[in-house]
């Protein structure tokens, strides 16, 4: 089972858990409705296109609402801290809320009762606890951008904001980068840093690099990362191993952009739609999984 | 003094505020924990004081919404300090790609996107704390100028670092650049 936790900028969205269902352009949990936009609603999309496609169960979603203050981040944490041993998901993934050193230290003991330990994705506000909490090695994937990637090099930043060299886009000085990360122990195990070009790495070494199609207008486009991790956490759920979904995930984003033959202007909502005729089309070719069902 | 805890345990905190008097901590304390926030007095290290023994650790992240709180409180404190490391300035540099009909200025892991031709915000992008999806909603197909602030109604150093591209798309607009 695949679960996905995060916050909804709606400041009354209550504390809503269940499978995740589409309803139009919208999402649906447990009767509550969902925009397919930038955040959370954009990760759990990405996610829902995966095990539609291969026919899966769709994920589950742990959402609550938060515009920032970090009440309903703190509802999430605390929830997931106490039930997450007998939610038992395969595969957790976690993204916008308020990152918190000491209740992601919480979160990450209560991990150890599981009788699995689940594979754990982290992207942006949860991977910026994660590193500042000095917890990074006990996640299995990390989604950085090249600016977050500056901030996970960086050992004494406890935030983007206040890294000291920052870094937009250098696509040359990225491999650099992803060692130094490496050595100041602040990787996952394996990395996914998006940006001109994408890099797989694992243990500070380059596995893949993605940058095909070239689709330079989806950087403006928020939500497009989301859509990334969420199929990372889609695929991963389906059997995939990490650096498989990863590559694949990157893959896809970048097709889907050039389908939707996208503009900075360009709602994440259109990169979304065009997931299941990217996935028809190349994911037997990229990955193997020629079949619905998910991975054996 | 009893109340304090142990300045080692602040890192957890991520932060500081700085003070001039100890009453204006425990004021800052007050106002703080009322406002919802996690929060705690501390003594802050040695090479942090300023006249002032007591500070209150805060999440670094919720910077921008506690130092509105406090101003909003008329609460006077010195500053808000990183607690790890020597790199205490936040990041002042902003990064502008021209995209021909677009431009899209970069903060550290925030962008803010508008249309030339309009002057309309046709996206923000990054980030990943939960005022982050309220204020694209908020500001989006808004005028660059006219659009809700960043700094107004965001409470994290993601929100910060909207502020900075949004003031940057000001000035780049009102500049005759848009």
């Amino acid at each position: 089972m695949l679960l996905i936790a995060g916050t909804v900028p709606v400041a009354d969205f209550p504390l809503t858990y269940g499978a995740v269902s589409r309803d139009g352009d919208d999402l649906v949990v447990a009767g509550q409705s969902l925009a397919c936009t930038q955040g959370t609603g954009a990760m759990v999309s990405a996610a829902l296109a995966v095990t539609d496609y291969l026919k899966l169960s769709p994920p589950q979603a742990l959402l609550a609402g938060d515009i920032g203050q970090g009440q309903g981040s703190r509802v999430l944490y605390e929830y997931l801290i106490e039930r997450i041993s007998k939610l038992a998901p395969e595969v957790l993934a976690l993204h916008y809320w308020l990152p918190d050193m000491n209740l992601t230290r919480r979160l990450c003991a209560a991990l150890e009762k599981c009788p699995r330990r689940p594979l754990l994705i982290a992207d942006a506000a949860s991977m910026y606890s994660a590193k500042a909490a000095g917890l990074a090695l006990q996640f299995d994937i990390f989604t950085p951008d090249a600016a977050e990637a500056a901030f996970l090099a960086d050992p004494a930043a406890t935030h983007p904001a206040y890294v000291r060299f920052m870094t937009y886009n250098d696509t040359e000085r990225m491999p650099e980068l992803i060692k130094t990360i490496h050595a100041q122990k602040n990787d996952a195990k394996l990395m996914l840093v998006k940006g001109a070009t994408d890099y797989v790495a694992r243990g500070g070494e380059i596995i893949a690099a993605i940058n095909e199609p070239d689709v330079p207008l989806m950087e403006p486009i928020g939500g497009t990362g989301d859509t990334i991790t969420g199929m990372v956490a889609g695929f991963t759920a389906a059997g995939l191993a990490p650096h498989e979904a990863a590559i694949i995930a990157a893959r896809a984003n970048r097709m889907a952009g050039y389908l939707a033959q996208v503009t900075p202007a360009t709602r994440v909502g259109r990169v979304i739609a065009q997931l299941p005729a990217v996935f028809k089309q190349y994911l037997c070719q990229w990955s193997g999984v020629c079949t619905t069902g998910g991975v054996e | 003094m009893s109340l304090l805890k142990r300045a080692k345990n602040t890192t957890e905190f991520g932060g500081l505020v700085l003070f001039e008097e100890v009453q204006a901590a425990m004021a800052a304390e007050r106002a703080l924990k009322k406002a919802g926030y996690t929060v705690r007095l501390v003594a802050p290290p040695p090479e942090l004081r300023r006249g002032c023994d007591l500070a209150v650790a805060i999440n670094l992240v919720e910077q921008p919404g506690i130092e509105r709180r406090l101003r909003e409180a008329d609460v006077a404190y010195v500053e808000v300090r990183p607690l790890a490391g020597d790199s205490p300035e936040i990041l002042e540099i902003v990064r502008v790609t021209d995209y021909g009909d677009w431009v899209m200025v970069k903060a550290a892991n925030m962008k803010l996107t508008y249309e030339k031709a309009t002057g309309k915000i046709v996206n923000t992008s990054g980030g990943g704390c939960p005022d982050i999806p309220y204020l694209h909603a908020a500001m989006l197909d808004k005028p660059v100028a006219e659009a809700p602030r960043p700094r107004d109604l965001g409470y994290t150093l993601c929100a910060l670092m909207l502020e900075r591209a949004h003031e940057e798309a000001i000035a780049l607009t009102e500049g005759g650049e848009a």
